[in-house]
Parts: structure tokens; sequence; C-alpha cells
């Protein structure tokens, strides 16, 4: 038997230990909780430092030409004279195209993946479409220069010209040559590249429609198409859209593979046959040529200018995903 | 039509060889020997009854013991998720609706569910509404006007909401989207309502609300309620069935159930010994 005096210094001791031992953890508490909180910040600085010196690079350019920089078509290295609005015309539409064909496809396949897919399908499938997003872009560059592009020219657009060639509207669209490489095929290619994105995050947000609500409406005789329509894409509606301004900011920045079947040429046709050009592509062809310091400047007036529509793009993005967040948290 | 089935009267034997409860109905749903599998447990044992038309018959017993399994077998929804599967035949007015051929949405329309939990979609109480009746009819609007004011009256909700028709479904109290849900079910004409625990996520005076509901309800349909409140069973329904294990322990107006049950494993659940 341990008589009362001693198992109470016994208890004193214990007591003592422990305080010492809160003491330590406290210790390495602290330590933890600043080197995670640095590693957070050195993020912050490393966005800061991006978004000034490309404010600091693009100045020289800006001061020269003004708010009319981005309006100008022109890019002229010899008379040094330099608008960006071919660029962005070019990024603005190749995304667009890209939107308007891997979306529907893209929703289609989440769609079908979580509603009507035989389960042993359903892995396969998934995993083939993921394995997509992670095929290096210089790999769809050069497969879109020379298989993609060639193929498009003998088959896609040379029926593109005689079908909408009479047709008003539709035939400046479809006007010129087929050269193989343009506007068409980098939107064909960002189309396959961020597919995978849409159809991946679509699934995902697919899952989190409840049970219940599906098999109520099930319930009252719906069909697949029906309940898909009503209910699934309305209850999700707002993260599926956050999932494709997620995808549009990839297409937007997207530079190697565009670069390879674009053309590189820096203005506006309306024929979306003909060569263009866009932000990254202008930037990554001709960062080895720029040799004054107007030049240089007006590249990185470029990545300045992309560097804010991606932002507001995936600003509106997190938006959207945070309300849809909030709702289901009611 | 198998007239045979019809004109028998309802004096069968249940599970258990006793005679089957008396009562006046017709035969609106009849089991056959039906077991369910979720993959490769049974949780549905050879289950043979019959729930007579325009009363209600609740289904009560521990968790697990296979009711609303049971209860999701009359509208097959659970053909939307894989490896579970169905053995046996229910027959609906002598029709087997287990059998391929079976057009789902025709059943699903025929045999209505509301759920545990109220679901209404995310649209409009009206839309909530009108959804369901323009899946089979095309109505005019004035038509649909009316038929959506019926639907909303008949599950005692139309003075809550008249005003505010084209707010979202999911801006109304849990109790009163459990009647929207019960609305909509009412609103494309079934002639069966399965209640799936209808009640076990509102509070008492909705819960009074919707046993008031189902007793008028019962004068024009057939319906099946699974429940864990034994107090509900007693107070709303007709028949009881008590099932243990994925078997139908004993089927018995619900009066003979409480007052005077027949298997010793049914006393020991109504007066609280297990489950």
């Amino acid at each position: 038997m341990v008589s009362l005096a001693e198992s109470n210094a016994q208890d004193r001791q214990s007591a003592s230990s422990r305080a010492k031992a809160v003491k330590r953890f406290s210790t390495s508490d602290a330590v933890f909780k600043n080197v995670t909180r640095s590693a957070a910040f050195a993020v912050l600085a490393v966005l800061a430092g991006v978004a000034i010196s490309l404010v600091a690079g693009a100045w020289l350019a800006f001061q020269t030409f003004g708010l009319g920089f981005l309006i100008t078509e022109s890019w002229n290295p010899v008379t040094e004279k330099f608008g960006a609005l071919a660029p962005i015309y070019g990024t603005v539409v190749t995304s667009l195209i890209a939107m308007l064909i891997a979306v529907p496809v893209g929703l289609g396949i989440a769609i079908f993946l979580t509603e009507s897919c035989p389960r042993p399908l359903r892995r396969p499938i998934g995993i083939a479409v993921e394995l997509l997003a992670g095929i290096p872009s210089i790999i769809y560059g050069i497969w879109g220069l020379f298989v993609f592009a060639p193929f498009l020219q003998h088959t896609l657009q040379p029926f593109l010209i005689a079908t909408f060639g009479h047709v008003p509207v539709l035939s400046s669209l479809f006007a010129g040559p087929p050269y193989g490489i343009g506007v068409l095929t980098a939107g064909l290619i960002l189309a396959i590249m961020v597919l995978p994105f849409i159809s991946s995050i679509a699934r995902d947000v697919f899952t989190t429609v409840p049970p219940v609500l599906k098999e109520s409406a099930y319930g009252l005789g719906m069909t697949t198409w029906e309940v898909t329509r009503k209910i699934v894409l309305p209850y999700t509606r707002v993260a599926v859209l956050g999932g494709v301004m997620l995808a549009l900011g990839r297409a937007l920045g997207e530079t190697m593979a565009v670069t390879f079947v674009i053309g590189n040429a820096h203005r506006i046709t309306p024929s979306l046959l003909a060569p263009g050009t866009t932000i990254s592509a202008s930037i990554a062809n001709e960062f080895t040529e720029a040799t004054g310091d107007l030049y240089t400047s007006a590249l990185f007036a470029l990545g300045l200018v992309l560097f804010v529509i991606t932002f507001i793009v995936l600003a509106i993005a997190r938006l959207m995903l945070a309300q849809i967040k909030r709702r289901a948290g009611e | 039509m198998n007239f045979q089935s019809v004109s028998e009267p309802v004096a069968r034997q249940d599970a258990t060889g006793r005679p089957a409860p008396r009562i006046s109905g017709q035969p609106k749903i009849e089991l056959k020997d039906v077991s369910f599998f979720y993959g490769k447990s049974q949780a549905i044992k050879d289950i043979r009854m019959t729930l007579p038309e325009r009363a209600v018959t609740a289904f009560i017993g521990p968790s697990g013991c296979g009711k609303s399994t049971l209860l999701r077998m009359f509208n097959r929804i659970y053909e939307i998720y894989p490896n579970q599967r169905a053995e046996g035949e229910i027959l609906l007015d002598g029709e087997n609706i287990l059998q391929k051929s079976q057009d789902l949405n025709l059943l699903r329309a025929r045999v209505g569910m509301v759920f545990q939990k109220p679901t209404p979609f995310p649209m409009s109480i009206y839309e909530n509404i009108a959804f369901g009746i323009r899946l089979y009819e095309k109505l005019g609007r004035t038509e649909m006007d009316e038929r959506v004011e019926k639907a909303l009256r008949r599950a005692a909700l139309w003075e809550e909401v008249k005003d505010k028709l084209s707010t979202s479904g999911l801006g109304l109290s849990g109790g009163q989207q459990q009647r929207l849900c019960i609305a909509r079910t009412v609103a494309v004409r079934p002639e069966v309502i399965l209640l799936d625990e209808p009640c076990s996520a509102l509070d008492p005076i909705s819960t009074a609300k919707i046993e008031e509901l189902i007793d008028e309800l019962k004068e024009e349909y057939t319906i099946a309620i699974v429940t864990h409140n034994m107090q509900q069973a007693a107070r709303v329904s007709d028949l009881t069935a008590f099932m243990y294990l994925g078997e139908l322990i004993e089927f018995d107006e619900t009066n003979k159930i409480f007052t005077s049950p027949n298997n010793p494993k049914t006393e020991e659940y109504i007066t609280g010994r297990f489950g």
C-alpha cells in the first residue's frame, strides 16, 4: 500500500512533469504555426512579386502607348509600334471555341458517368478522361501540328468552306484557304485540353446531389433525362459554372499547344480558318527576339493583360463555388 | 387483369400460417414470396401479404428489419441503384410489377412515394407541383392553376402558401416542405401512396397535420407507411405489419396488433422491450 502522503507527492510530481510536457508542446506548436504561416505568406509574396514585376516591366509600354495599347491591332517590331488587340482577340476567340465544344461534351460525359453508365465501364472511362488531363501540353502541340492540323486541312476545313462559304455571315467566319493551322485548330486543341477539367468537376458536383432528391424525382416517374435536366443541372448549376470558369482560365493561359497550331499572325481576321495569335503564344514566340526595351516592355504588357484577364475569370469562379458551398451548408 | 385474385376475399394465410386480417377492401397490392437482395445479402425473406385498397397499412419493426426496403419495392425505386435485386411477385391490381416489361415511369405514376426527409425540387412552389403533372398531361394555364391549387389544398398547404407560389420550395419550413412533397405526389393522381417515415424529421405539430392528412387521403388512395413511431402506427393505420430481420412476423388489424398480438416477438417490440 502506498501511503496517502506518498501518493500526494507522486501526484504533485506527475503534475509538474505534465506542465513541462505541455510547455514543450506549446513551443513546438508555436514553431509549427509560424512555419506554416510563413509558407502561406511566401505564396502571397510571390504573387505580389509577379504582379509588381509585370507592372514594372510593362510600365514603358503603357507610358509610350497609353491605354491605346489595348485597342491597337498593329504589332510592328521594326517601327516599334505595338498594340495588344490581335493577341487579346485571338485569346478570347480560341477560348470561346474551346468552351463552346468542351462544355456540352464535358457535361455529357459527366452525366453519362453519373447517371447511366453501366458500373463496370464507369471507372475505365473516368480514368481515361482524367488521363487526358495528364498529357503535357507540348504533346498536344506536336500532335496538333503534325497530325491534327493536316487532318483538319484535308477534311473538316474544306467541308466548312464548302458548306458555309455561301451562307451570309457564316461565310466570313469560314473564309479563305484551309491552312490547317489557325484559330479554329487552336480552339479545337484547347477544347480537348480543357474537356477533362469540365467533366471531372461536373462529375464530382453531380454526385453531391442528394440521393433522396433524385429518388423523389424518379419516384414521380421522371426519366433519366428529365431528372438530369430538371433536378441535377439546376441543383448543381453554380458549381458547374465555377468548373467551367476554371477551365476557361486554363484555356486563356494555355501556351505551348496553341503556339504550335495557331500560326502566329498578329492580325484580326473574321475567318476562323486564318492564322492568328494569342497573348501567351505571342510572348512564347517573341521573347527571344525582343531586342529593344520597348519591345520587351510590350511583351510584359501583354503578360499583364493576361494576368488580369485570368485573375478576373478565376475570381468569378471562386465566387460562384463559394456561393454553392454556402447554399449547400443551409 | 386477374379477376380471380380480385374477387377472392382477403382471407389469406400470412407468413406465420395464421389467417390474415379480414378487411373489407379489395386487394390492391399482393406480395407473393417476395425477397430482396443488396448484392449478396438478403434483406427481405419470402414475404407474403396483401394490402387492401383504400386503407392504411403500417410497417413497423426495429431499424434494419427491411420495412423501408419492402416499401421501396412497390415502385421499384431501388432500380436506380446497381446490385439491388428483387425476387418473387408483387401484384398491383393483379399484374406483376416486378416483371421486366413493366414500364417504370408508368409504375411510379401509379405508385407515388414520399420520403423520410422533405425533398422539394430546386424550383418554385408552383413548379414543384406543376412539374410532375406536366410529365403526364398537357394542361392549359388555368387548368394547371386549378390542379396545383387542388393538390395544395389536398395536402392542407394552400392557405399557407397561396400568396407565395412563385417563391422557392426550399424556403418553406420542414413540415410545409413535407406537405409540399405530399401535394406533389398527390398531384399526379397515383393509386397508391408510399410514405417512408414521413414524419421522422418533423416537429409534433407538423406531424399531427400530416397524420390528419393521411386519414383523409385514405378515402381515395391505398397507403403504405413505414414508421418508427408506434403511436403513429396505432393512430393512422388500419392494418399493421410487424417485421423483424427481413421477415414478416405478424400482420393484422392495427387494434389487434397493439392489444393482443399473437407472436411474443411482436408483443416484446410494441411494449418496448427491444428495438
